[in-house]
């Protein structure tokens, strides 16, 4: 390269730089409330309309592809709500006051720096700045996705055939998250174990079918993102722990349509991945009162009477809930690992709570291979025990595999409940005790 | 089997106390249960059904909650009934009808032109009685030199002394419902080789051992509801939490269970506080189904993050059961794992009522050359006496110390235990036994080949790692272990057994790899793992006719793979296990496909096919000479001195029976290839 190239780019990697003003305490406003002056509308959309096979042509735009695609060829339909606010806790919102102008990526993808707790970068995205897909990743990554802590208890997943619509498989779980870092709301904050390498623990215990009854995962994520998770699997009939290989987080878990990458949307580190923003739109997502859409008694019933989502439309395949008009972050993210599966996510990543209720994953030789729907209900409308969590609460999945014409449906209890969520759950220990 | 357990009682009882009238839990919580009902079959080349099992397994959880000062307390346990009706459909080989007449070789009788294999246990001939058989008459075992040897004239002693302990038949030992000792194996040629009963020991009580093998018809085919240790409560276990201070906690886990350590599979190296029936279908069976529950009490104490530790427990395992060795299979059933149950059971019957020994004693004393003749060998000469099994009481407890944590991306443990072995000892020496030749009191000899059984004390220190190594994307386990007290067979001592340290070691890796043209989504999981064992302070020696000492390796190592592949949303799942254990040569291909056919229907097929190191030998101690300087020959040994009275074996080799220690597990079971088939019902 030329030294005048070499000049030319640092030039303009400095003015762009420099064009990225400072984010204030009216971006962390308009970054948590972004419905405060008004919702996103399109023309002949309305609340308590279906759209459907017959009217989905006039609503390209406002879908993502897929949606769009399976709509049009009747596979499913989508009842419209009116576009409502998801509120965040306010101890997240305000960290995240408290680390305005505070945070910086590093020099590679992978580094932050000075992020304590809260979303690390509230200003608008902008395709002008080469790293603002990253940046929307690690408001994703330091999300409040499930708050401190969580625990969908249980965790029903079928694994179904599309075309037949015949369920192949039950598995029934209990998924735990627990923040070490970056708390807002239990004590103790921000940090669980001040000086430890862990950021997040995800533990899953799964309770059916008698084949992988007493199968436990544990991953244990660290602060450095750089750092492969440190994953440990107990399998019930061997009754002891084994560690996990990285590749296989990028395989299907337990033979459902997910990778443990998937999970929450993208479940993997940041750094894993090449990010480019894509674009800011206004889009139909899942999100949706849990008392005001279809439930599934015979699935699961218990004594708080709590029903789960049900699931319908072709092969049982789609979550029977509401979608909104919101605004969304269109995030493409790419492989850095060669021989990964896929060779694209693109994700739209609901702007307010930076949850991931759509995602459409394309395999290695870039053809559309699987969709991921996360419906999020909200809390207020929820179980008692998330009222006032402000968590956006995931409440019914389904990852459809387009290729196979196979999908994989979970439907919740989630319940943000430090109770349920010690930290004693999520070491290796734990898996040793509660195995048989 | 022994009378029932008095501390299946008392352990029952501790758990039951756990939920006395005085300590109601304070919260109601639900109770959990699954199962499976299954049917197993397997088939043998050239044997036919090995195993034609009807099964049922209920595992149940009972949450309780909290009761007084503990947490999370709940009750879990697994009951399993089984009925094998191979017992029935095959009884002709392992049930009330099974053996036949057994067939020794006597190959010395090649010199009279007469045929080389006779009928064991058939009636000595000879005009002095019985010391060989065959169709001809010895005049003594060592020629004209007994009568030097007693001090009397040549000439004045014809046949045998006339107190000598040979038989000429053996009335309480017919040769009918029994097998040659290996023949499954191999013709046991110039070596030696012995008659075994294999009925069950209702049908045929002879070599049964107390407490050990004396499994009856209905103890064989329903092992669960027939144990006297009521092994159909496969466990039954409490769980309790106490809350310490901080974050710390203890928890508790009281009743019949299973504690399992260390991080390998297939074989065990730290997985060593429960023992295992390897009757249930030799080492290939997951351990989870084969480990025998004992009743124990488990204490975790929980630090977690720890000083430079991110996690830090400890764990003390208490093993109050009474002692319970590893079910080896009793002969006559279908898996004898390294065919020990019928060296024991035939050595046992040798014991107590005598037998015909092939190739044992020479056709002529003076020229080694003209090979030798089975022998008709009285009661209570040689064989095994009787077994010292381990009576309940405090010193025969066992107990287990593990620390264990993560360091970083380090998992490990150290681990400690002071236990019983649950494999039998051999102990030559101490059985007072009449000289078969002269008569007369009973007394000790060295090198003889009468035995009690033992199962010594070990204490064994250990420790394992895991690592996930970034740069090779491979999980790399390590788990090794150093044992004091272990006992090993070896022809050098006069006890014919030594004690001997033991390093073991297991090497594993872990990878996911993704084989795309076979299966474009799901990895396969690849494991190797690589076994060492390493016997301290091993001796042979080189003896006049061939090595003598331990027949076991000095140092060996196994090495197994698997490749295991998932379609159809994991329902479908072919694996293929292999191993080879590279000292005796011998190979296992195990594949085998899994089908979940719905959440309830799964079916199992599968293969084993096994190859080599089945033909190892080793100094059999037939010339140990245990009653110099009978048991000699002339010329005479070095190794038994120029009067032929020092005992020690001068190395004569042959398959049984310690060439099995040098097959392995996986060379004995050469003859064993298998086809299997399960279909299992879920619930």
């Amino acid at each position: 390269m030329k030294l005048t190239t070499i000049l030319s780019s640092a030039v303009a990697a400095l003015v762009a730089g420099s064009a990225l003003a400072a984010p204030t305490q009216e971006d962390v406003q308009r970054s948590f409330y972004p419905y405060k002056n008004g919702v996103p509308s399109f023309n002949g959309l309305s609340e308590g309309m279906v759209i459907n096979q017959g009217n989905v042509a006039q609503f390209e735009s406002i879908l993502d592809p897929v949606m769009f695609d399976h709509i049009s060829k009747g596979w499913t339909q989508m009842p419209v709500t009116a576009t409502t606010s998801f509120d965040l806790h306010p101890n997240y919102v305000k960290a995240t006051a408290d680390g305005l102008g505070k945070v910086s990526l590093g020099d590679e993808v992978g580094q932050i720096n000075g992020w304590v707790a809260g979303r690390p970068f509230v200003e608008e995205p902008s395709k002008d700045d080469p790293r603002a897909g990253e940046k929307l990743a690690w408001n994703y990554k330091y999300g409040y996705n499930w708050g401190d802590n969580a625990a969908i208890y249980p965790f029903y997943w079928k694994y179904r055939d599309m075309d037949s619509g015949n369920i192949e498989r039950t598995l029934k779980f209990n998924f735990h998250f627990l923040n070490f870092k970056g708390r807002v709301n239990q004590d103790p904050k921000p940090e669980l174990i001040p000086g430890d390498d862990k950021y997040r623990a995800i533990y899953v215990q799964v309770l059916e079918p008698f084949d992988v009854k007493n199968t436990q995962l544990l991953i244990q994520r660290s602060i450095d993102d750089r750092k492969a998770d440190n994953s440990y699997l107990y399998l019930g009939f061997q009754r002891r722990v084994r560690r996990l290989a990285t590749e296989q987080v990028t395989d299907a878990f337990l033979g459902s349509q997910l990778m443990i990458e998937d999970f929450e949307g993208y479940n993997g580190r940041v750094s894993d991945m090449n990010w480019t923003y894509l674009g800011t739109q206004d889009v139909m997502l899942p999100f949706f009162n849990h008392d005001e859409v279809q439930l599934d008694p015979e699935t699961h019933q218990d004594d708080d009477g709590y029903q789960v989502v049900a699931m319908g439309d072709k092969g049982g395949c789609y979550p029977q809930v509401n979608w909104q008009l919101r605004k969304a972050y269109v995030l493409e993210s790419s492989p850095i690992m060669e021989g990964h599966p896929i060779s694209k996510r693109v994700h739209y990543i609901d702007a307010q709570t930076f949850t991931i209720p759509r995602t459409n994953i394309y395999d290695a030789a870039g053809k559309l291979w699987k969709t991921f729907i996360i419906g999020q209900a909200n809390p207020e409308r929820h179980l008692p025990v998330n009222k006032g969590s402000g968590v956006s609460i995931d409440d019914a999945v389904s990852m459809i595999n387009v290729q196979q014409m196979k999908c994989t449906t979970a439907q919740f209890k989630g319940q943000v409940d430090k109770e349920l969520n010690p930290e004693s759950l999520f070491t290796v220990q734990n898996m040793r005790v509660k195995g048989r | 089997m022994r009378s029932k357990s008095k501390f299946l009682a008392l352990a029952a009882t501790v758990v039951a106390t756990s939920f006395g009238a005085n300590s109601l839990p304070t919260i109601a919580d639900d109770t959990e249960w699954a199962g499976f009902v299954e049917q197993v079959t397997h088939t043998r080349k050239e044997i036919g059904l090995t195993k034609f099992r009807t099964g049922a397994q209920l595992e149940g959880l009972k949450f309780v909650g909290d009761v007084g000062p503990f947490s999370n307390v709940s009750v879990g346990g697994t009951v399993r009934v089984t009925y094998d009706g191979v017992y029935k459909l095959n009884e002709d080989t392992y049930g009330d009808k099974a053996g036949g007449k057994a067939f020794v070789n006597s190959l010395g009788l090649a010199n009279l032109g007469a045929p080389t294999t006779i009928e064991a246990n058939s009636p000595g001939i000879g005009p002095a009685g019985g010391l060989a058989v065959g169709n001809f008459a010895v005049i003594n075992i060592l020629g004209p030199r007994v009568e030097e040897i007693v001090g009397a004239p040549a000439g004045a002693v014809s046949g045998l002394l006339l107190n000598n302990t040979f038989v000429d038949s053996y009335p309480n030992n017919p040769n009918e419902g029994m097998i040659t000792l290996g023949e499954h194996l191999h013709p046991h040629g110039a070596g030696v080789a012995f008659g075994v009963p294999v009925r069950p020991c209702d049908t045929d009580s002879r070599g049964c051992l107390n407490d050990y093998f004396d499994f009856d018809g209905n103890e064989l085919a329903m092992p669960e509801l027939y144990s006297d240790r009521a092994d159909w409560l496969r466990e039954l276990y409490v769980d309790a939490t106490l809350l310490l201070e901080g974050d710390d906690e203890i928890n508790f886990r009281l009743g019949r269970q299973q504690v399992i350590w260390g991080r390998t599979d297939l074989f065990r190296v730290l997985d060593i506080i429960n023992p295992v029936d390897f009757s249930r279908h030799n080492i290939y069976d997951e351990l989870e189904d084969i480990r025998i529950p004992m009743w124990m009490l488990k204490t975790d104490f929980r630090f977690g993050p720890t000083g430079a530790f991110d996690d830090l427990n400890a764990q003390i395992v208490w093993n109050f059961d009474e002692f319970r060795p590893n079910n080896l299979g009793q002969c006559g059933s279908p898996y004898v794992i390294l065919d020990a149950g019928c060296f024991l059971r035939g050595m046992k019957n040798l014991w107590d009522n005598g037998g015909t020994v092939a190739n044992f004693a020479p056709f002529d004393p003076a020229d080694p050359s003209k090979g030798l003749l089975a022998t008709n060998f009285g009661p209570e000469t040689i064989g095994i006496r009787k077994i010292h099994m381990p009576e309940w009481s405090l010193d025969n407890t066992q107990l287990g110390l593990k620390v264990e944590g993560v360091y970083g991306d380090l998992g490990w443990s150290v681990n400690a235990m002071t236990y019983r072995s649950q494999l039998p000892s051999l102990r030559a020496g101490g059985v007072p036994v009449v000289n078969p030749f002269t008569g007369g009191e009973a007394q000790t000899w060295d090198h003889l080949i009468a035995f009690d059984v033992y199962f010594p004390r070990v204490n064994m220190v250990g420790g394992s790692l895991d690592y996930y190594s970034q740069e090779l994307d491979t999980v790399i386990r390590v788990e090794a272990a150093y044992s004091q007290g272990e006992e090993f067979a070896n022809t050098l001592e006069p006890e014919l057994y030594s004690e001997n340290d033991v390093f073991r070691f297991v090497i594993g890796l872990d990878k996911n790899v993704f084989i795309r043209s076979i299966n474009p989504t799901r990895a396969f999981l690849l494991s190797g793992q690589l076994f060492g064992q390493q016997i301290q302070d091993h001796v042979t020696q080189k003896a006049t006719l061939g090595t003598v000492g331990m027949p076991d390796w000095e140092q060996n190592f196994i090495a197994t793979f698997l490749i295991k592949g998932w379609w159809l949303s994991d329902r479908l799942s072919p694996e293929l296990i292999m191993a080879h254990d590279f000292k005796a040569g011998a190979t296992v291909i195990a594949p085998k496909i899994d089908w979940l056919i719905n959440d309830n229907w799964q079916l199992i097929f599968g293969a084993n096919i096994k190859t080599g190191g089945g033909d190892e030998k080793f100094d059999d101690c037939r010339l140990c000479n245990p009653f110099g300087p009978f048991t000699t020959s002339i010329p005479g040994l070095p190794e038994h001195g120029a009067a032929g009275l020092i005992s020690g074996s001068a190395g004569l080799t042959g398959f049984e029976p310690l060439g099995r220690f040098r097959s392995g597990p996986l060379g004995m079971a050469e003859k064993e290839d298998e086809v299997q088939l399960t279909i299992r019902y879920r619930f």
